[in-house]
């Protein structure tokens, strides 16, 4: 049974190579190729550190446990990237859980991640034996480390198949998704700032920490064995052989779960508290805004695929400045916030989906057709605008900044306005879908409309960008001149976007209303990713 | 009416929309007044997808007041027919009324004439039922008070009131159907064009669906639905029209196209051009395991 599932899984990897045309096929090979020599190196490169046994030691130990977290995460944020992840598959063939999960574990270790993280691996286990007769203990704690990591990842992955059939699990994997990029983004600016002295105490008193954990046991079991650590070894061993029985007892127990029990269900939703502006109705420009924004400002935080974005663009607007940029100028830094902000009103039809048909159904004319352009570009102008001045005002308080806040505000605003109008825009010159599954944070175009998709994000960008350039030449000028320019770059900020919109919004619904059946077939295709 | 038929440029699939490649449609003809007697009148009506074409130059008269199906084997251009009529999909050629509205050149007000439900589209998922409702009538302009009263009704009727306050995500198959149809009667439109609307219904949701569609028929409405279900087509319908590789083969009071077959199925399968197959072949087939 095990080699049934070596060979499917050879069969799966193998086959994306053979229906490519040979051209592509040899690219992809020399990719790999590119890619097996850089990991070569890395592993190459760990090797080395068996002339450093104590620095080896702890690279490794905080090696062997961040790759165990990186692979229990991974089904969680890019559910899907394995087509024999879902044991759902073969719940209708006549296997017994042992076998499966005995077959799973094998088809696991057959492709290019295990063999990419084997690389990494076996220079690691090189990289903690500074005595030659360690490497074969080494290498076998290797192996263990990554069976280890396979069978959590798996066990992880077979508990939230089931959680990840029902919209909640779904909502809970891309909010998941944005904690782990928040953390990645903490953690590197922890390690990123203060003295460097301060930073090697902390990371040795982690490593020293996690060198007891299952993975950290496994890494250090060399070492402890060849300087005559008995009883700590003897520790490591049932610590590491201990979690391995546990994880695959769990990974088991989610199978038998999953192969005998149905599609979880998200059947008892809350009740919705109902939409903002629930008393506007359309006919005029301005009505039809009401109504389109009130349910834009709603769903914000109802949808996680529109809430997810918001999330980040706060990150970026609110956060990052003022952790990241520091002295005078640092107000500049809210700029990237805002012009993220801004792009959320980009591809505004794509976030209907094929739910678009609605629209085209109950409206035609150019009055609804322009307040809709326009409730969608102010749902993200009334919270981002607030958002960017916040932000700026703040970065100027605690960097003490204030000479250069009315120019940053200038600058922040007219890329918030112009970034709005731009993507307003390019919603219906270059419509694209967006996966409608919500299955992962990461999905973000459909098949055949990756291109569509890039350009899209991009000219979004750039129109912004160069939108916004106005504003940045008069602060350019406040900040190499005179920081009076710093008025003008406010004063552009404030009279340019509402132009841009004016135009942009007009611009669009005639688009729309000249197109609206071709944009409905482009993003109609996420309803199938 | 080839003297009308718009340039045959659009491309097959979806792609990016293309001012130049937009059809001229004339703004008024005699047409207009000749199919006015008629909820819905085809003339010419002609959609390409690539080589394949869809839907063939068709006419069709739906007569005010009656209960249409639609009926055809798989891939026979219902949807794509249907979704030319309801301003879905750009048309090749050829034009569609709705009382005697062009509906790609008048749209505005052919939108204020029917309620749509179509087949495999989705719906703002993560509103209400309730809530659907509440936005989709605002934005026809019907006042808020107004739209929260027929919202109720419907919601009643339809069995949704304990549902009204869930998001349509979470709603099964005949949820999302009587939702989707409450949206569709909210405005009291004259003619509701349904695509398969009691396909994957349960028993309880068909039921109310058929009670309110009869209910409508009977107050002056029209209907026009497309099924598989011959069974149903001929209890429900005073009306048929059958289509086949993009073409009407027959249409007309459901007694007519029946002719002196046994059942609409019978006469269908006949029009269509089926043939039975033999299953001889299948012997070994029995419920012993192998």
């Amino acid at each position: 049974m095990a080699a049934v599932f070596a060979s499917l899984k050879w069969r799966l990897v193998t086959s994306r190579l053979r229906v490519l045309p040979p051209r592509k096929r040899l690219l992809m090979l020399l990719g790999l190729g590119v890619l097996a020599l850089l990991l070569i190196g890395f592993g190459l490169l760990l090797a080395q550190l068996r002339t450093l046994p104590e620095a080896g030691l702890l690279v490794v130990t905080g090696l062997f446990s961040t790759q165990l977290v990186a692979w229990i995460l991974t089904p969680l944020i890019a559910f899907g990237v394995d087509e024999t992840v879902d044991p759902g598959r073969f719940a209708m063939l006549p296997i017994r859980p042992q076998q499966l999960q005995r077959g799973l574990l094998i088809s696991s270790l057959v492709g290019y991640l295990p063999v990419a993280n084997l690389i990494v691996l076996v220079g690691a286990a090189i990289g903690v034996s500074y005595r030659s007769w360690m490497i074969p203990l080494a290498l076998v704690c290797a192996a263990v480390q990554l069976v280890t990591c396979v069978v959590f990842s798996r066990a992880a992955a077979t508990s939230m198949a089931a959680l990840m059939s029902s919209r909640r699990g779904r909502d809970l994997g891309m909010l998941v998704g944005f904690g782990v990029i928040v953390l990645y983004m903490l953690t590197s600016l922890t390690l990123g700032s203060g003295d460097s002295s301060g930073i090697g105490a902390g990371a040795v008193a982690i490593t020293e920490a996690l060198a007891w954990g299952p993975p950290g046991s496994l890494a250090s079991l060399p070492a402890l064995i060849a300087t005559g650590q008995w009883s700590r070894a003897a520790v490591a061993v049932v610590v590491a052989a201990l979690f391995l029985g546990a994880g695959w007892w769990w990974w088991s127990a989610a199978l038998r779960r999953r192969l005998t029990s149905g599609e979880s269900e998200t059947t008892g939703s809350a009740p919705s508290r109902g939409l903002g502006n629930a008393d506007a109705v359309a006919g005029t420009v301005s009505g039809t805004a009401q109504v389109i924004a009130g349910r834009d400002l709603t769903l914000m935080w109802r949808d996680p695929m529109r809430r997810m974005p918001w999330l980040l663009s706060l990150l970026m607007a609110i956060g990052w400045p003022l952790l990241v940029f520091r002295g005078a100028g640092a107000v500049y830094g809210c700029a990237l916030g805002a012009l993220l902000i801004g792009t959320q009103a980009a591809n505004m039809y794509g976030y209907e989906g094929s739910g678009l048909w609605m629209h085209l159904v109950t409206f035609a004319d150019r009055a609804r057709a322009r307040g809709e352009v326009i409730g969608h570009a102010l749902s993200v102008v009334i919270p981002g605008v607030p958002v960017i001045v916040v932000s700026t005002v703040t970065v100027a308080a605690v960097r003490d900044d204030w000479a250069n806040l009315p120019g940053a505000l200038g600058v922040g605003i007219a890329a918030v306005g112009g970034a709005v109008a731009v993507g307003c825009y390019l919603s219906a010159v270059v419509p694209y879908a967006m996966p409608q599954s919500r299955k992962s944070i990461f999905a973000s175009s459909v098949a055949g409309q990756k291109g569509i998709t890039v350009r899209a994000t991009l000219g979004t960008m750039l129109g912004a960008i160069v939108t916004a350039l106005p504003a940045v030449a008069f602060a350019a000028l406040a900040l190499l001149v005179a920081p009076g320019w710093g008025w003008a770059a406010l004063g552009v900020g404030l009279l340019l976007p509402p132009l841009l919109l004016t135009f942009a919004t007009r611009l669009t619904a005639e688009r729309y209303l000249e197109s609206a059946p071709e944009i409905l077939a482009v993003v109609s295709a996420g309803d199938r990713v | 009416m080839s003297g009308e038929q718009p340039p045959s440029n659009h491309p097959s699939g979806p792609a990016q929309p293309a001012r130049a490649a937009l059809p001229g449609y004339p703004a008024a003809s005699p047409l207009d007044a000749a199919t006015g007697a008629q909820a819905l009148a085809l003339r010419g009506l002609t959609k390409r997808f690539g080589e394949k074409i869809a839907v063939d130059a068709i006419d069709l008269d739906v007569p005010a007041g009656s209960f249409f199906g639609l009926v055809g084997p798989n891939g026979a251009g219902k949807t794509t027919t249907l979704s030319m009529v309801t301003g879905l999909l750009r048309p090749d050629g050829g034009r569609a009324f709705v009382a005697g509205v062009d509906v790609w050149a008048d749209p505005v007000t052919a939108k204020t004439r029917m309620g749509v439900l179509p087949d495999g589209l989705r719906l703002f998922e993560r509103l209400s039922g309730a809530e659907l409702l509440s936005y989709l009538g605002r934005l026809r302009g019907i006042p808020a008070e107004v739209v929260r009263e027929r919202a109720a009704s419907l919601l009643d009727v339809l069995d949704l009131a304990e549902a009204g306050n869930k998001l349509v995500a979470d709603y099964s198959t005949g949820m999302r159907k009587k939702i989707t149809l409450a949206a569709a009667l909210l405005h009291s439109p004259p003619l509701l064009l349904l695509d398969e609307p009691l396909e994957a219904v349960d028993p309880i949701s068909a039921r109310a669906i058929r009670g309110v569609l009869t209910r409508y028929c009977e107050s002056g409405g029209t209907v026009i639905f497309s099924s598989h279900v011959m069974a149903l087509v001929e209890e429900l319908c005073t009306h048929v029209a059958v289509m086949a590789a993009g073409r009407i083969v027959a249409s007309g009071e459901l007694a007519v196209v029946r002719g002196s077959a046994k059942s609409l199925d019978d006469a269908f399968f006949h029009l269509i051009g089926g043939r039975e197959r033999e299953t001889e072949g299948l012997a070994w087939l029995r419920s012993s395991q192998a």
